[in-house]
């Protein structure tokens, strides 16, 4: 069985970062980590490599060069193969670009199972996975909190829905996004971390493979970002004085209704 | 090209829910820039009632009621929808940054490679065209980005993004018939509806949020009765989650919720990035902690340095009686 993996490698949330003079770019400080959420989807593929045996787990990204390290954090954990798929040609923000590369890359490669994140931590988009489902014509459950293999070519998934918990069972070829709480992502191991060091990974052009589900180049996005800025800033906290606790909450009910007037 | 405007309206015990009512006032004005039609659409089973609410703020309220719709699903509630925005032809379809809306609008999206802009919290015009504010990095960046002029928009929002403007002109109510395809390869198995919470987390006005300061699960009794007091809810930071005093639904930041309600108060929560980047657009911060030196304190706008435990008692009774007078 195949199981792919799509993971992103994000910056890390006390990464400085600075935006350009003519607010087009950012440059952010070369502190970057797997995507939270991807590692629980790693971690769940290797639960049901553990389970079933015959499974083989390729981890796969659309990103450039610096992506190596977190895909080596992948393999250390306990991914068989890892792939980047590379960016620097077709850099791009479109989350409908980047669902056709990867959905492309699962075509090609043959899969029974794609897990990713439930969503990213620098962009909290939460698009991609289901836009490569869309793509391949598979169901997706989106925030699993639970996964079981059922036989032949089924699993039993439960997620979170407005209102409540839902368990579905769904055929496989399918993709599911991973929620806090499906597992315990595990800590690598040494031995992990020198296995991770001496594997190769693949990388691919994009403009190498077919891509089935529609243009990929950066002319054909419908997305521009105009410009970046800060967000505006808080004034300096007032601390409310007095002399006792009941002093002090009467005096910030009074500002809360009065001054801020949210009462 | 027209650029009307059609919103997803999201229910809740059959009524809809304040962030589309957000979202129906937001495409009022876009719709005005444009000079087009402002429509909503409602799926769903015994959704007729809550179309009449809808209305005064729409010029179209497009109605699916069916049976086989009562329980969401991203399949069956696509179909729907594709055939809606096939049919009426909108420019830009606008919906909520919920559950439903993260599952559901990338779906559709491909379906017509739409420009998808997901988690935004605002909008404005660039000469002839609209561009959708969205925070980056959990909001240390906020980011502009322009629709391609051909492409059809789809864009979700925060809740508690915009204001509810007041009621309008009634519009006109039209029921369409539903061809509902649902994906063969997902069978239901159960679905056990959560606590019925008063209001949504995301969506509540105010939240009162505990931290490690709050010691054990039962002080948050008193977290409780102040949430109820003002009408809102009692969110909790990742330690608490945890710790297992509340559950990880309640859990505020970057791994659990991003809220922004009008007024957060923070009681006993040191103020670690990963928190603050869930709450840091509240209008108003308040955050009442023993040290002085918690870095909380440089995000909040009002705060209290004291110990919890005597001040939680007093605040509550003060609010109380400010609501009382209102
Ligand atoms: C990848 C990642 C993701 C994370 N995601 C989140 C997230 O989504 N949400 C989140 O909240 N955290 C998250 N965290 C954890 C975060 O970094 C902090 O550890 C956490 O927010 C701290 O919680 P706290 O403020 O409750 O506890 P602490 O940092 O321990 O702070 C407790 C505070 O209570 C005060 N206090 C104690 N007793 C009293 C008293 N009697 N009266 C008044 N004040 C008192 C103390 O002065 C202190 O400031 C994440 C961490 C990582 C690594």
């Amino acid at each position: 069985m195949n199981v792919l993996v799509f993971v992103k490698q994000v910056a890390d949330t006390e990464a400085r970062i600075i935006i350009s003079s003519d607010q087009k770019s950012l440059e952010i400080e070369n502190k970057y980590v797997v995507n939270f959420f991807d590692e629980f989807a790693v971690e769940e593929a290797i639960r049901v490599k553990e389970a079933l045996k015959d499974v083989e787990i390729t981890v796969c990204t659309f990103a450039p060069a610096r992506a190596t390290e977190a895909l080596r954090t992948t393999i250390a954990m306990g991914a068989d193969k890892a792939v980047r798929i590379d960016s620097s040609k077709f850099e791009t923000d479109d989350p409908l670009i980047i669902a056709r590369i990867l959905a492309a890359y699962a075509k090609r490669e043959g899969f029974d199972l794609i897990l990713c994140g439930r969503q990213a931590m620098d962009d909290e988009s939460a698009n991609v996975g289901a836009m490569v489902a869309e793509f391949l014509n598979i169901p997706h459950v989106s925030q699993i909190s639970r996964l079981s293999m059922l036989d032949p070519g089924r699993a039993e998934v439960e997620n979170e829905i407005e209102g409540g918990k839902k368990v579905s069972e769904v055929a496989l070829p399918a993709l599911f996004t991973a929620q806090k709480g499906l597992n315990e992502p595990r800590v690598p191991l040494i031995t992990g971390v020198m296995k991770a060091m001496k594997t190769e990974i693949t990388v691919l052009d994009p403009a190498s493979f077919e891509t089935p589900f529609g243009a990929i180049d950066n002319g054909s996005s419908n997305i521009r970002v105009l410009s970046y800025e800060l967000p505006a800033k808080r004034p300096s906290v007032r601390i409310i004085e007095g002399q006792t606790p009941r002093d002090k909450a009467k005096s910030l009910v009074k500002l809360l209704g009065d001054e801020a007037k949210v009462l | 090209m027209s650029k009307d405007v059609l919103v997803f309206i999201e229910c809740k015990d059959s009524m809809p829910r304040k962030a589309s009512l957000e979202l129906l006032s937001a495409g009022r004005q876009i719709a005005a820039k444009f000079s087009s039609g402002l429509s909503a659409v409602l799926i769903g089973s015994g959704v007729k009632r809550a179309a009449d609410v809808v209305n005064a703020y729409s010029d179209k309220t497009i109605v699916v009621d069916d049976e086989a719709l009562t329980d969401y699903g991203w399949d069956t509630t696509s179909s729907v929808l594709q055939d809606i925005v096939k049919k009426y032809g909108p420019m830009i379809v606008l919906g909520t940054s919920s559950m439903t809306g993260k599952d559901l609008f990338p779906r559709l999206a491909v379906r017509f490679e739409a420009a998808m802009i997901s988690d935004a919290v605002g909008f404005d015009f660039e000469g002839d065209g609209l561009k959708i504010k969205k925070p980056l990095y959990g909001g240390k960046v906020i980011s502009w980005i322009a629709p391609g002029t051909d492409a059809m928009l789809m864009a979700t929002f925060r809740p508690n993004s915009f204001a509810v403007s007041e009621p309008g002109q009634k519009g006109e109510i039209i029921e369409e018939q539903a061809n509902i395809r649902k994906n063969p390869g997902i069978k239901v198995i159960s679905f056990k509806k959560g606590e019925s919470k008063k209001v949504d987390l995301q969506e509540a006005d105010f939240i009162i949020c505990g931290g490690r300061g709050m010691k054990a699960a039962e002080h948050f009794s008193l977290l409780e009765d102040i949430g109820d007091i003002m009408g809102g809810r009692v969110g909790a930071s990742r330690t608490v989650v945890d710790s297992k005093w509340r559950d990880y639904d309640d859990q505020i930041g970057k791994s659990g919720k991003t809220v922004s309600p009008k007024l957060y108060i923070g009681c006993g929560i040191s103020g670690a990035l990963h928190h603050i980047m869930g709450m840091d657009t509240s209008k108003v911060i308040v955050a009442i902690n023993k040290d002085p030196n918690a870095p909380i304190f440089q995000y909040a706008d009002y705060g209290i340095v004291d110990d919890l435990f005597t001040v939680l008692p007093a605040l509550k009774d003060e609010l109380k009686e400010s609501r009382e007078e209102s």
